[in-house]
């Protein structure tokens, strides 16, 4: 599945394209939620090691506005149902990520995303 | 021969093109049938999972049916483990690993030898018997290198686990060593190239058969219907790792990545980069190494 707490961490890695390469840019997606199992102790460890734009820019791409642009400070329980929320239990099923420097196309069916390169593509 | 037996083997072919047809196709054509053998953990592995703080994030590299994924057993989602594999087929059962109803797992369609992730990103990273199905020693390096890129270089901590030469008693396969070469060597450190064959039972033969005689590397070779035909039989590629192999094989992935190999005690320089070798041992045919890494 392609969750955004995967899509935070994914990045291009075709031959060469190695600036910008970081948020991939999600096209045409369908979307299905599902709900998970609520850990705060999880969530707030998580915190520091989320690129915290490229989450908030993510989450926008697939309609949801919940999070304040700013990573917030204070991770009270509120923050972390919000988070919790956006990085679990929106599941990106069919679309692509696109790659905002050159431009590849990661397909993404069945909840799958494919991160293969063709031979001439590897780095 | 039994289907227990391992055959010798030499890449011929580019390597690429090697793991394509004896390892890639095969796992793709095997899914399910390995995957209802495939469900164990492994008691190393299932103690490095255990021993990850709360929320960290891990990759899985070479995940195949997923069975790492739902660990630790004792803290459930505790942390995040995200399975990549070469094999789709094994990734839609990747995807619904662990116990029933089971929440859906993080599952990515890639390569071990891809990059796909920003640098660092991870907390950790296991790589559980699949180096071994790269077929050059450049190749199981890089992969190596991977896990090493993918993880922080402050606090990162990796799993690795290859198939040993030195098989025990319980894997009851017969492998053809040679001896003579092994003791008179003067390259002390060699793993060995050999197939594996992956014989299907019958019941999984008449649900799989179809088309798939191409890949049959068995002695079937009848076009009779599956009632008679004997099971194929698929021989998945291997490198066995000698003793030493491995460790030797980490050290040159951090020395070309210019990461050090010992404890951040011995470095005065700031910035350095090093990883301290936590375990290194045998267990079960296989050999692991555990690495953590320090940044001064
Ligand atoms: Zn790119």
């Amino acid at each position: 599945m392609v969750r955004l707490i995967t899509h935070n961490l994914l990045a291009c890695h075709v031959k060469g394209c190695t600036t910008n390469n970081f948020p991939l840019q999600f096209q045409d997606v369908q979307i299905e939620l599902q709900e998970a199992e609520f850990n705060p102790d999880f969530v707030r460890n998580l915190l520091p090691r989320l690129e915290w734009g490229a989450l908030v820019d993510a989450a926008k791409q697939v309609g949801d506005t919940s999070l304040p642009p700013e990573q917030p400070e204070m991770t009270d329980d509120d923050v972390l149902q919000k988070l919790h929320h956006v990085l679990l239990e929106i599941h990106i099923t069919e679309g692509a990520m696109v790659c905002s420097n050159c431009k590849h196309i990661y397909p993404i069916s069945n909840g799958i995303p494919n991160m293969l390169l063709s031979e001439h593509e590897i780095g | 021969m039994s289907s227990k037996d391992v055959i010798r083997a030499a890449v011929l072919d580019d390597p690429q093109s090697h793991e394509d047809v004896h390892v890639h196709a095969i796992y793709d054509k095997i899914a399910t049938h390995f995957s209802s053998t495939r469900y164990k953990p492994w008691p190393i592995v299932a103690q490095f999972l255990s021993g990850l703080p709360t929320g960290w994030i891990g990759l899985d590299s070479g995940t195949g049916n997923g069975k790492y994924l739902p660990l630790p057993y004792d803290r459930p989602g505790s942390v995040l483990t995200i399975g990549l594999d070469r094999s789709r087929n094994l990734l839609h059962i990747a995807r619904t690993a662990g116990q029933n109803p089971s929440p859906t797992r993080e599952v990515v369609w890639g390569d071990v030898l891809g990059n796909g992730w920003r640098s660092g990103a991870f907390d950790y990273a296991i790589s559980i018997a699949t180096i071994h199905h790269l077929a050059s020693y450049e190749r199981r390096q890089i992969a190596v290198e991977r896990l090493l890129e993918c993880v922080s270089p402050s606090h990162g901590r990796i799993l690795i686990y290859v198939w040993a030469i030195e098989q025990d008693q319980l894997s009851k396969r017969n492998v053809p060593l040679d001896h003579e070469a092994l003791s008179e060597s003067t390259e002390p450190i060699v793993g060995q190239d050999v197939f594996v064959p992956w014989a299907m039972t019958p019941q999984n033969v008449k649900a799989k058969i179809t088309s798939n005689s191409k890949l049959q590397a068995g002695s079937s070779d009848s076009s009779d219907g599956p009632e008679t035909c004997p099971p194929p039989v698929y021989n998945r590629y291997y490198h066995m790792f000698a003793k030493g192999e491995l460790t030797m094989l980490v050290r040159d992935a951090a020395k070309a990545l210019k990461i050090e190999v010992g404890v951040p005690e011995e470095y005065t320089e700031p910035g350095t980069r090093g990883i301290t070798v936590t375990q290194d041992g045998w267990e079960r045919s296989n050999y692991y190494v555990e690495l953590r890494c320090w940044e001064i």
